[in-house]
């Protein structure tokens, strides 16, 4: 295999195909006159695809997310830190900082140990860690924008030939299946939610789509789910990978199994491949595909644990951001939505384990005396009309009055 | 283990619906796409059933299976329950 270390849009002219429409990255729509630096907030792929492109292009300093993942104050510290703020409907809200852009630069949020989303910094190369030319393949790309593994996907159509893909916007999450079917989608990325819902939703439907290489991450990967696709899938090539914002992608096993082989923590330091290793049950990883600024070994804030011969990740050591499905939401975004209800004194809103989706938004909330009764499907209905699908809290405990720590803080 | 009758997690689907704007129709093989049940609400309905278990349901033991109808919710939370 040839390795190449450009990051040049071979792939301009792969098909992409959007709300059904066979287009290419080429002949995507264009966003106007796109600030630099900018951060663009987006409700739909299609648009996130459309500022990849210009940031390819132009070389602009980018920052792209969906707009439910990037609450009020974190847009005014953007804004103070030099990002203008481009909303869905194209509405830009100036810089509050006026300073050079760092041109190239790319912009990944990843939970940080607050809990709260920061900023890590990449370029399109830092980004684009497939580099061997890969057999023609139609990549389904159900990620959200901004997101690592979104980065992944769309950098390997961007940079190399006959790689096309279909892109899945949040509405279409249910179906995906037919649409990948009827699309040719050969090649998929997906969290082990992703795959357990189709598979639980339709295996018939999920069977007729014609794959040829599964990939799974950005949650722990069970051994039953890799079963479960093997069973679907005998002939295809199935992978599951850890990478993170932070440290790149760092772990491909292709295997079959859960974990990693143990064998793996003392391999001989190679600089092109990360180095792992174990800090009491947290992962650490040097790596070559690491962001801006965090040369050396990276502690993950993941747990892992022994299973004979692998290692097995086992979750976040502690996070606050809430991942329902690969999905994520800010718990703030979501208490502030619960506490603007006129009938609302105090919100606390948590992630709750639930089959499917892996964690759902729970909340509890203590009603205002003042006003008259309250019930959780007012609430519901209210964050409904104010939160992505995902962010809207399922289950609403109402306490008698608001909880208090020892440290006066109310843990929210 | 005790466990959520059949009925009772049939009510408990209706009171997921409800609270998303929609009614649950008394026939069993209505089919979920029409009537908008999707996967967030069939994990929430998980949530309302393992609450008045209070025990966790196992999603691991079953096999394969199609959800296409009501009926066929409420026979895998039954599954589930006797996993």
């Amino acid at each position: 295999m040839t390795r190449r270390r450009s990051t040049a849009l071979i792939g301009d002219d792969n098909t992409v195909v959007v709300s059904g429409k066979r287009l290419t990255w080429r002949t995507l729509h264009k966003l106007p006159q796109l600030p630099s630096p900018a951060a663009v907030l987006v409700d739909n792929g299609a648009d996130a695809l459309a500022a990849l492109r210009h940031h390819a292009v132009h070389g602009t300093e980018l920052l792209v997310a969906t707009s439910s993942r990037v609450d009020e104050r974190m847009r005014e510290e953007l804004g103070e830190s030099g990002f203008a703020i481009v909303l869905p409907d194209g509405e830009v809200t100036p810089a509050r900082l006026k300073r050079i852009e760092e041109s190239g630069r790319a912009w990944l949020l990843t939970s940080g140990s607050t809990g709260r989303p920061k900023r890590i910094g990449h370029t399109l190369e830092s980004l684009t860690t497939v580099t061997t030319d890969q057999p023609p393949r139609t990549w389904l790309l159900p990620y959200s924008p901004g997101t690592y593994a979104w980065w992944q996907v769309v950098t390997i159509s961007l940079t190399q030939a006959d790689q096309g893909l279909v892109v899945i916007e949040p509405h279409e999450l249910e179906d995906w299946p037919s649409i990948a079917a009827e699309h040719g989608v050969t090649a998929a990325s997906g969290t082990p939610t992703f795959w357990r819902q189709a598979i639980y939703r339709d295996a018939d439907a999920l069977a007729d789509v014609p794959l040829e290489q599964i990939t799974l991450g950005g949650e722990p990967v069970d051994q039953a789910i890799l079963d479960q696709l093997r069973e679907i899938f005998p002939k295809a090539r199935i992978s599951w990978i850890y990478a993170s914002s932070e440290v790149g992608a760092s772990i491909v096993v292709h295997d079959g199994k859960a974990g990693f082989p143990k064998s793996w923590l003392e391999r001989t330091p190679d600089p092109d491949r990360p180095i792992l290793s174990i800090d009491g049950d947290e992962l650490v990883i040097r790596s070559p595909h690491h962001g801006a600024g965090l040369v050396g070994a990276v502690h993950t804030g993941d747990r892992v644990e022994y299973d004979g011969d692998r290692v097995l990740i086992t979750g976040r050591l502690d996070s606050d951001e809430i991942n329902v499905g690969g999905s994520k939401v800010s718990a703030g975004v979501v208490r502030n939505v619960l506490m603007g209800h006129p009938g609302v004194s105090w919100a606390r809103v948590f992630a709750r384990k639930a089959p499917l989706v892996g964690r759902m938004v729970a909340a509890e909330v203590v009603p205002n005396p003042a006003l008259g009764p309250i019930t959780d499907a007012d609430l519901v209905q209210w964050c409904s009309s104010r939160l992505p699908d995902f962010g809207v809290p399922r289950r609403i405990k109402f306490l008698d009055e608001i909880p208090q720590k020892e440290t006066l803080k109310s843990d929210v | 283990m005790s466990s959520v009758a059949r009925g009772r997690v049939r009510e408990l689907m209706g009171e997921v619906m409800t609270a998303q704007g929609r009614s649950l129709p008394a026939d069993d093989t209505a089919d979920l796409r029409e009537i908008g049940f999707r996967s967030l609400d069939f994990s929430e309905l998980a949530l309302r059933v393992e609450d008045e278990l209070g025990d966790e349901l196992n999603f691991d033991a079953p096999g394969l299976r199609r959800i296409a109808t009501v009926g066929d919710v409420l026979d895998f939370i039954e599954q589930l329950q006797s996993a």
